[in-house]
């Protein structure tokens, strides 16, 4: 590594700071640490000296060019697979005894590029539901959905289906599928019947997922149901772990409006993988396509971020922004973050609560990213960013909050507000709930999302009147919000 | 601690959005469309159904538009499929206009953050005021809020005091 000092961390500045932000970062510093300053504590010369040189080699364009490229930021540190950004609210602090929040926003990318030619085997593993009332239409399209997936599948995929209702079988045990018609008339052969035990069928299909395994593979499940499981949630999520263990991520796919929302989405958050609402049977085969190409696209894998917190700093929420919002918790020290697509963002968002500080710059955090780069054969990569802010004693300087940042922040703030619709509801506080909905329809409307907004005053009548949701209406807003990251720009038409 | 604005709950410093209200917590002044004295703005009222014959407009549906600040010279093309949002963007309401008139002095101008939508039809397109602070203009004339109106080759629009003229092509 090199032995530059790290100017940005002296300024207390991010990587990517504007000029400004480093002009207004020197005044600060400038004039807590200059040797004239009446309350300069002795040995100040030397920091001052530091951020006398640390401005100087920033503030110059071709300097901090040439700079930047001796740290290997310009993309020229052959070694990084990741690369990391890391934006905050505002890099200069007062010193204050009370708590401050502090947000940053924490985004990773593909580092180097992998060409198509490197696209991952696949090992995948279709657990369908054929309980009762998958009866007609929508098995129907799962079934169509699955003879689509066959027929993308490239030389060296493994597949495997299992079908399940209170009990499991497998419909095509795991193999590279090279006879794609009697793959597919094994699938058309599966009849709907039964009640539904999810469990039955991530237990077989984990297991038929074992004999292709392969680190350099991309082994995923995929649950496709449309109804309730009873009496085995724990043992799912606690199975999801297992998968998170062999290298398994589980995408969960409900149909309809029947299904257990708050057990998809766990068990698809503790595998690393993603959960999906499908509204109608028509969208399974675009859904699952979807998901196909995704998974095709993986760059890295395993990752997880391990903020290590510096002192009087603690974490409040973390939530993650790609591909939809959602609120992570750690597992252990760290925070799993799944996977990397080669063209894709992980974008998390963190929500910190600052505690006093001494003036001066201060390292409030260091965050390190770990993950695999299978197609590069490279496992446990390490890289890290420190969080460092700059804490004054005078009233800090305007300082503009990053665009990207607020922005995040706000629809995490909306996707919050249905969070603490539905846990006032669960608490039978009828009225807060639907307070919580009209609000949030608001500041729906103010965003443009009109058809979310309208969802929400629907549902905000409905629970006014009947003191119950539609399900439907309850999953729309809880998946359209939580989808509202995706929209970003382009959610002005509706 | 600081309180919020709208519904007067207390939150840390240094936080920016009302967990209980989704209101942002920093919005001022400044940023606000301020509503401009009559005075300095049109007064007659625009009548949507004059002079649509279309004689003017391309009879392809290839058509496209532009929009050239009259201010500042700069030209935005409509993205195709003939819908664009413009106004002033304002990423803490997550207000993203297709055509961010911010540059073109949309703040002091009394320009809403979304001020008018311009959409369409096979090879005709209208302009619609969407209730902005300020009004919408078609060659000095107010459009009536959320009806749309025709535009030609060579219109003038007016988005509260900045101007703008329409290229169809």
């Amino acid at each position: 590594m090199t032995e530059e000092p790290d100017f940005y961390e002296i300024l207390g500045v991010a990587q990517n700071a504007s000029l400004d932000d480093i002009k207004r970062a020197y005044r600060v510093l400038a004039k807590q640490y200059h040797p004239d300053a009446q309350e300069a504590p002795a040995g100040t010369s030397m920091l001052f000296r530091q951020v006398q040189e640390a401005y100087d080699a920033l503030s110059d364009g071709q300097r901090r060019a040439a700079y930047d490229r001796r740290l290997g930021l310009a993309g020229l540190n052959l070694d990084a697979l990741f690369s990391l950004n890391v934006q905050l609210s505002r890099s200069i602090l007062p010193v204050m005894p009370e708590e401050q929040i502090l947000y940053a926003l924490f985004e990773v990318k593909a580092a180097k590029a992998t060409s198509k030619a490197q696209r991952l085997p696949l090992n995948l593993c279709l657990a369908i539901d054929r309980s009762t009332s998958m009866q007609g239409a929508r098995l129907d399209q799962v079934k169509a959905a699955a003879h689509q997936l066959i027929d993308s599948l490239l030389d060296g995929d493994a597949l495997a289906v299992v079908a399940f209702s209170d009990r499991a079988d497998v419909v095509w045990p795991s193999q590279t599928v090279s006879d794609t018609g009697r793959a597919k008339s094994r699938v058309t052969g599966i009849q709907a019947g039964g009640g539904t035990e999810i469990l039955q069928g991530l237990k077989l299909g984990l297991d038929e997922l074992e004999h292709h395994r392969r680190l350099q593979s991309v082994n995923h499940l995929i649950l496709l149901t449309d109804g309730q499981t009873y009496g085995d949630e724990e043992k799912c999520v606690e199975l999801a772990l297992e998968a998170k263990r062999r290298s398994v991520g589980i995408s969960a796919m409900g149909i309809g409006e029947d299904w257990n929302d708050q057990l998809l989405d766990a068990i698809a958050s503790r595998s690393g993988g993603s959960s999906h609402y499908i509204a109608s049977a028509a969208d399974v085969q675009a859904i699952m396509n979807e998901r196909l190409k995704t998974l095709a696209a993986v760059y890295g894998d395993e990752l997880r971020l391990t903020p290590r917190l510096g002192e009087n700093t603690r974490i409040r929420a973390v939530f993650r922004l790609t591909p939809y919002i959602q609120r992570l918790e750690m597992d252990g020290d760290s925070l799993l973050l799944g996977t990397l697509q080669a063209d894709g963002t992980i974008a998390v968002l963190l929500e910190m609560v600052v505690g006093q500080q001494a003036p001066g710059v201060r390292r409030l955090a260091q965050l390190e990213l770990t993950g695999n780069v299978p197609a590069l054969e490279r496992r446990s990569e390490r890289v890290q960013r420190n969080l460092s802010a700059t804490f004054t004693t005078e009233p800090p300087p305007e300082q503009a909050v990053p665009p990207h940042l607020l922005n995040a922040l706000a629809k995490v703030t909306i996707y919050q507000m249905q969070e603490s619709a539905w846990s006032s509801l669960e608490k039978g506080d009828v009225a807060a709930a639907t307070q919580r909905l009209e609000t949030m329809a608001t500041r729906l409307l103010d965003m443009g999302e009109h058809q979310l907004a309208r969802a929400a005053l629907l549902e905000a009548g409905r629970l006014a009147r009947s003191g119950h949701l539609s399900p439907s209406g309850q999953k729309t807003i809880k998946y359209g919000t939580r989808g509202l990251s995706l929209a970003a720009m382009k959610d002005q038409k509706s | 601690m600081i309180e919020c604005p709208s519904c007067g709950r207390q939150h840390r410093p240094g936080t920016l959005f009302c967990s209980e209200c989704g209101v942002y917590l920093l919005t001022g002044g400044p940023l606000r469309t301020e509503p401009l004295p009559e005075s300095e703005l049109p007064t007659a009222r625009a009548d949507p159904w004059a002079g649509s014959g279309g004689a003017q407009t391309a009879e392809t549906e290839q058509a496209t538009l532009t929009v050239v600040m009259s201010a500042t010279g700069r030209r935005v093309a409509l993205p195709p499929g003939g819908e664009a949002v413009l106004g002033r963007l304002d990423a803490t309401r997550g207000v993203f206009p297709d055509v961010d008139l911010t540059p073109d002095g949309g703040l002091e101008g009394g320009v809403s953050r979304r001020h008018a939508r311009v959409h369409q039809q096979k090879s005709q397109f209208f302009i619609e005021d969407l209730g902005s602070a300020n009004g919408t203009f078609l060659n000095g004339q107010r459009l009536t809020p959320y009806l749309p109106h025709p535009l030609r080759d060579g219109d003038e629009v007016q988005l509260g005091r900045v101007r703008l003229r329409i290229n169809v092509h």
